[in-house]
């Protein structure tokens, strides 16, 4: 079990040190049951910190805002952010290492173990209790999870509400840390690439169907992209105006720039925003699946990504995030890789 | 002197179906959950149903909107096309109180210094119908904190109430009086018991339970005394991943981008496109020297709650928030525009 007082411990611990510049982690949101993400800068708080199958997010994506805000500002970091990672979690921060977008120095490692848990599926969650207000979730260890409501608590197979990317999880266990609590566990519920079944067995024509009913709803409010920890560019191809206007681009380069995708929600818009940034997650998505959990019309987005994600593995051998010293998959040129797709 | 009948419920859908001279929305269960949807078949008309995740807004507002089309042939001056809307007269059923107050709102931006007509082209063609809430439709409803009210009527054309087996419908304006007309025979006067049961359930839905805000009166004046209190909007702000979703959800946020959309270069073709636009966006108040007056979450999220509790007061004489909650159930990381005003209020500084 992850101990969640010796965990608030040694983020006290740590920030006492000034070994770190501040931890994120979960707290209590103030408007439901789901945790939300913290900032922990002073050692007296770390006492607001949660650990329950809904601490949902992927914080690592906090690692990049940070860079971000610290390079507009000029600054360089002057002690590492401790971040608390599930498995899937602490994969994209070695993505980002492999990346070399941050430093190993720059992170201080909190893992947890899932221990079989897992994390919860809000949707899945509101459709099983239909209407019914949750107020907390634990999971009981035993393959269920222990959810109150007003009426006590209920107990629910996992399988009911779990996420569906913890239900494929292969890595439950962060893969890089610093410190860990909680015990190494398996967490093979369902095959890793399950959810493609009914999309690879599908016809080409129904496929469309399928993308175009879900594209056509997209609202282009960029939440899929915005919390993924994956997507950093400065410069994002669907952005109207590029961040990279400074003083000294001339107004000529400003009205040439192409408009690679209009803002139009329209199929041809969405379709292009959604396979582009698609090809541009291939062998780097470590499929946290938080580009679909945001999605506010519910468009299944993992899909897309999960798909590249095996296309990586069985092409290429490749998983991202497993090592943080092994190359990534679309900067290196291995000469046993197959080449039959190039003509 | 408003219009006031019985509807059985079993009627609802030969209500629908006798106004067949509009089109008509009413909330369907799809894959982004509940969304007011176009009905084709309209037997099956049914009002039990939580929160939509849009506001009858987009239908109004809709996100892509053309203001004109142009064309330009080689030596020729360009032509431009006036493209303003004309929709069939429409009806949208089961418009929660938050929702329909949020047209209200939103009427006033697209007419005070400016009458947008592309705006009421497709506002003067509908006809809403509002639906009281007996329950809170979401966890999230805070109405009653924001001079709103389950069973409030503005905003509407007519309102029904649910009163278990049959719906006590008010028509409040002369269209709405029109669209009950149309209804004949389906509809019965009300009794006395019926007038009762209103009240009681009018009642009784102000009682369940709802978020609230710790004092909405003044509560511009507090923000305004805040404009620079940087630790309390970053502390606020921080895990914002600058997505559009509150905004793009909320019932009476308006903000929208132009651009020229060019389908063809030789001869020149295009359209002039109005497409829905947010200050969560870094690149909203990008300048074109490359200067960003808001150029981090902080001043974003001080812009938007402002907007809704400081600005559109000043400019309107009332906060622009109608309490739907959407842009706190749905944002990913947690941020509360409820929490944010109460610790406002409790900010001394």
């Amino acid at each position: 079990m992850v101990n969640l007082e010796k965990l608030q411990a040694r983020v006290k611990e740590l920030l006492d040190k000034g070994a770190v510049d501040h931890v994120i982690g979960y707290r209590r949101g103030s408007a439901t049951f789901m945790a939300a993400p913290a900032f922990i800068t002073r050692p007296e708080d770390a006492g607001d910190l949660v650990w329950d199958p809904t601490c949902v997010h992927n914080l690592s994506l906090y690692l990049t805002a940070e860079k971000k805000i610290k390079a507009a500002k000029k600054e360089t970091a002057a002690k590492p952010i401790g971040v608390i990672c599930k498995g899937c979690d602490s994969r994209s921060v070695v993505v980002l290492l492999q990346e070399n977008y941050i430093k190993r120095e720059s992170v201080h490692i909190i893992g947890v173990s899932c221990e079989g848990g897992g994390v919860l599926d809000e949707n899945k969650l509101n459709k099983f209790l239909k209407g019914k207000t949750p107020l907390g979730a634990k999971y009981d260890g035993d393959d269920a999870y222990l959810v109150a409501t007003k009426d006590g608590e209920q107990k629910i197979p996992a399988k009911e509400i779990m996420a569906d990317r913890c239900l494929e999880c292969k890595y439950p266990y962060p893969v890089l840390n610093d410190d860990v609590f909680g015990e190494k566990a398996e967490s093979k519920r369902l095959d890793p690439y399950h959810s493609l079944e009914a999309m690879e067995a599908a016809t080409t024509g129904d496929k469309w169907s399928f993308w175009k009913k879900h594209l056509d709803k997209c609202l282009r409010c960029y939440a899929c992209r915005s919390v993924c920890p994956m997507c950093y560019c400065d410069e994002c191809v669907v952005d109207s105006i590029a961040f990279m206007v400074t003083p000294s681009t001339s107004p000529d380069q400003k009205a040439n720039r192409i408009k690679w995708i209009e803002r139009s929600n329209q199929t041809s818009e969405n379709f292009g925003y959604h396979l582009v940034r698609a090809i541009h997650l291939a062998g780097r998505c470590i499929d946290c699946a938080e580009c679909e959990r945001v999605c506010p019309v519910n468009i299944p987005v993992r899909l897309l990504n999960k798909k590249l994600e095996k296309e990586a593995f069985l092409l290429f051998d490749y998983e991202a995030g497993v090592d943080q010293k092994q190359p990534s998959l679309v900067s290196s040129f291995r000469d046993e890789d197959p080449n039959d797709h190039i003509l | 002197m408003a219009m006031e009948k019985i509807l059985k419920k079993e009627n609802l859908g030969d209500w629908t179906a006798k106004l067949d001279a509009f089109d008509v929305y009413m909330p369907s269960f799809g894959d982004e959950g509940w969304a007011y949807a176009l009905m084709g078949d309209r037997s099956g008309a049914n009002l039990d149903f939580s929160r939509t995740i849009h506001s009858p807004k987009n239908i109004v507002f809709p996100q892509r909107e053309v203001m004109f089309s142009f064309q330009q042939k080689k030596g020729e001056p360009p032509q431009l096309t006036e493209t303003i809307p004309n929709p069939n007269p429409f009806v949208v059923f089961g418009v929660r109180p938050c929702d329909a107050k949020g047209l209200t709102l939103t009427d006033l931006v697209f007419s005070k210094e400016f009458n947008d007509p592309y705006y009421w082209a497709r506002r003067n063609k509908g006809i809403f119908v509002g639906l009281v809430c007996n329950e809170p439709p979401s966890a999230a409803c805070f109405c009653l904190s924001v001079n709103g009210s389950p069973h409030g009527e503005e905003g509407m054309d007519a309102q029904m109430t649910d009163l278990g087996d049959r719906y006590y419908v008010k028509a409040l304006t002369g269209k709405g009086q029109e669209i009950v007309r149309l209804g004949g025979g389906l509809f019965k006067d009300k009794a006395a018991s019926d007038q009762k049961a209103l009240e009681q359930t009018h009642a009784a839905s102000e009682k369940q339970k709802q978020r609230s805000i710790n004092g909405l009166k003044g509560v511009e004046d507090k923000l305004r005394s805040m404009f620079e209190a940087a630790s309390f909007w970053d502390d606020r702000s921080k895990a914002c991943i600058q997505c559009g979703i509150c905004t793009f959800l909320c019932p009476t946020c308006h903000c929208f981008d132009m651009n020229d959309e060019v389908t063809c270069v030789t001869p020149l073709k295009g359209e002039r496109v109005r497409t829905w636009d947010t200050c969560q966006f870094p690149e909203f108040t990008m300048h074109s020297s490359g200067h960003n007056p808001r150029p981090d979450n902080a001043s974003r999220l001080r812009q938007r709650v402002c907007h809704k509790f400081q600005y559109f007061f000043e400019n309107h004489g009332e906060h622009q928030c109608t309490g739907c909650g959407r842009c706190v159930s749905e944002c990913p990381v947690g941020i509360d525009i409820l929490a944010t005003v109460n610790g406002a209020n409790d900010h001394d500084a």
